[in-house]
């Protein structure tokens, strides 16, 4: 899967922040199980079928979790099915533990997405331009993790050559890893310090500064852009204006149909789908070209 | 001027972010609100540090800070419950003051999540480590002088950062803040609170003392 998430990194962001904001925050069966939906074949396009499938049996049980302990916590609603303790369990409370899991096993899968298709080079892209100071901060913490914990393994295999890595005990274990620590800790910081000097040596901070990237915006990219501006436009406009406000308490109440609602919920099915969608041209695109040689 | 502008526009965004997201999201405004004010506390400290003058030497020293706190995450990762995070962040901030603490903490947050996996939480999560590291620089003479006080710091900034996360968890299962559920929240959570608070006290008691013997030799050296 690679026609997604070689877009540029402004249309990805924006596309996942429009999705992830009414996955959030509106209130609609049917917007929230587009986004499951959406999101649930997205991460299966992205990743193996088997990792998938794990996927599933953690989420399944989260969301049966999710749904059957709000009607303990809330006992709002009109229609009783039965009494526990003397509290009522309301149908409107268990149908509200649904929506709210799948909210939230939806918003699991999107930011699942986002953590494969944004990664760090883009984010720190996007981000170095708005907090230059803090992306060059954390593109640098990025670049140290794995340095310094080689060298804990460094340090750890000489403490063990000299016998001081003992583990018998679950207090020598964590004083050996301690020590191991504290002399990355030394090292690590000295090693900051004599990067800093380089730094300044060679003229960070000088006026001038030009970057390099690797990603150029390219018509598609603004085609991208418009559209799913576009229909995250139409999902808000719905969501304003109440044409897709549910309400579940005290009883169940649908918003009456209306254009502008059905428009909003098609307009947000369609964005959820655009990533399955580009990837199912791309792959047409591609039996095409193949068929013709 | 455009000093006292933009805190003018930080000002007015606050309270039209509670009023618009009400306005627009209605039931869902409460988890609306509490990701967007987060967002925005992380905002104003983030942009306070983007306008001071430029340090490389300060810039450098906090990637270092914040890589070796989630390094610390790494290596003790195979003893369970014993994450080093919030003590790393705590030792930062008595060391060398709120800001570098604040930012060691939400750095750590964000760039650990790197691995472990975004998500809407990553902002409270950032949030609640970068207060812990402000308030400890806050009290870093008491904390540093006696024993007692480093002991309840220890516990308590475990405690405080599982109630700071059980509110989360409250807002977006629930459409506003229901207490029976918050207690619920913090009583199911009650084991990982307290093998928590006991690895930060763990920590924090034995190696606090070393570790800041060595970052003030090191600022000693360099005279940071």
């Amino acid at each position: 899967m690679n026609a997604f998430a070689a877009y540029h990194p402004t249309v990805l962001l924006t596309y996942f922040l429009s999705v992830l904001v009414v996955s959030m925050f509106a209130l609609h069966p049917v917007l929230q199980a587009a986004a499951l939906l959406g999101g649930l074949v997205f991460c299966a396009l992205l990743q193996s079928r088997r990792r998938t499938a794990a996927d599933l049996a953690f989420y399944l049980p989260l969301f049966l979790l999710i749904a059957v302990t709000n009607p303990l916590f809330s006992h709002n609603g009109v229609t009783p099915l039965f009494f526990l303790n003397g509290n009522p369990v309301t149908l409107e409370a268990l149908l509200y533990g649904v929506q709210i899991a799948l909210m939230l096993v939806g918003v699991l899968f999107w930011c699942k997405c986002y953590s494969k298709v944004m990664t760090t080079d883009k984010f720190l892209y996007l981000f170095g331009r708005v907090i230059p100071k803090l992306a060059l901060v954390l593109s640098m913490a990025l670049r140290f993790l794995p340095l310094f914990l080689r060298r804990a393994r460094e340090v750890r295999r000489a403490q063990k050559t000299l016998g001081l890595l003992a583990a018998k005990s679950r207090v020598d274990r964590i004083r050996g890893e301690m020590r191991v620590f504290l002399a990355v800790i030394s090292w690590s910081l000295e090693h900051a310090m004599a990067l800093s000097s380089a730094m300044k040596a060679r003229g960070y901070g000088l006026k001038g500064r030009t970057q390099f990237s690797l990603f150029r915006f390219t018509p598609g990219d603004g085609v991208l852009l418009g559209v799913s501006l576009a229909l995250f436009g139409l999902t808000l406009a719905g969501m304003a204006t109440g044409a897709t406000r549910f309400a579940y308490y005290p009883r169940l109440t649908a918003p009456p149909a209306s254009p502008l609602g059905l428009l909003a919920l098609c307009a947000f099915a369609v964005l959820c789908a655009l990533p399955a969608i580009l990837e199912g041209k791309e792959w047409l695109t591609w039996s095409f070209c193949k068929s013709k040689i | 001027m455009k000093r006292v502008m933009l805190r003018c526009i930080f000002c007015a965004a606050l309270p039209a972010v509670v009023v618009g997201g009400a306005l627009l999201f209605r039931e869902r405004h409460y988890a609306f609100v509490s990701l967007a004010v987060a967002l925005l506390a992380l905002f104003a400290f983030f942009l306070r540090f983007e306008r001071a003058a430029l340090d490389v030497r300060r810039l450098v020293l906090l990637a270092a800070l914040t890589a070796l706190s989630v390094t610390g995450r790494m290596l003790f990762a195979p003893l369970p419950g014993f994450k080093p995070v919030t003590a790393m962040v705590v030792i930062t901030g008595v060391a060398f003051g709120g800001e570098a603490g604040f930012l060691t903490g939400a750095f750590s947050a964000l760039l650990s999540n790197f691995y472990f996996g975004q998500g809407p939480w990553t902002p409270f999560q950032m949030l609640c480590w970068g207060l812990i590291g402000l308030a400890a620089g806050r009290f870093s003479g008491i904390l540093r002088r006696s024993p007692p006080a480093l002991a309840v710091c220890a516990v308590l900034s475990g405690v405080a950062y599982s109630c700071g996360m059980d509110v989360w968890t409250v807002l977006w299962a629930d459409g506003g803040f229901s207490l029976s559920r918050y207690f619920a929240a913090l009583a199911s959570s009650l084991p990982f609170t307290a093998v928590y608070a006991l690895s930060n006290l763990l920590f924090l008691l034995l190696f606090a003392r070393p570790i800041w013997r060595i970052l003030d030799r090191f600022r000693q050296k360099y005279a940071l």
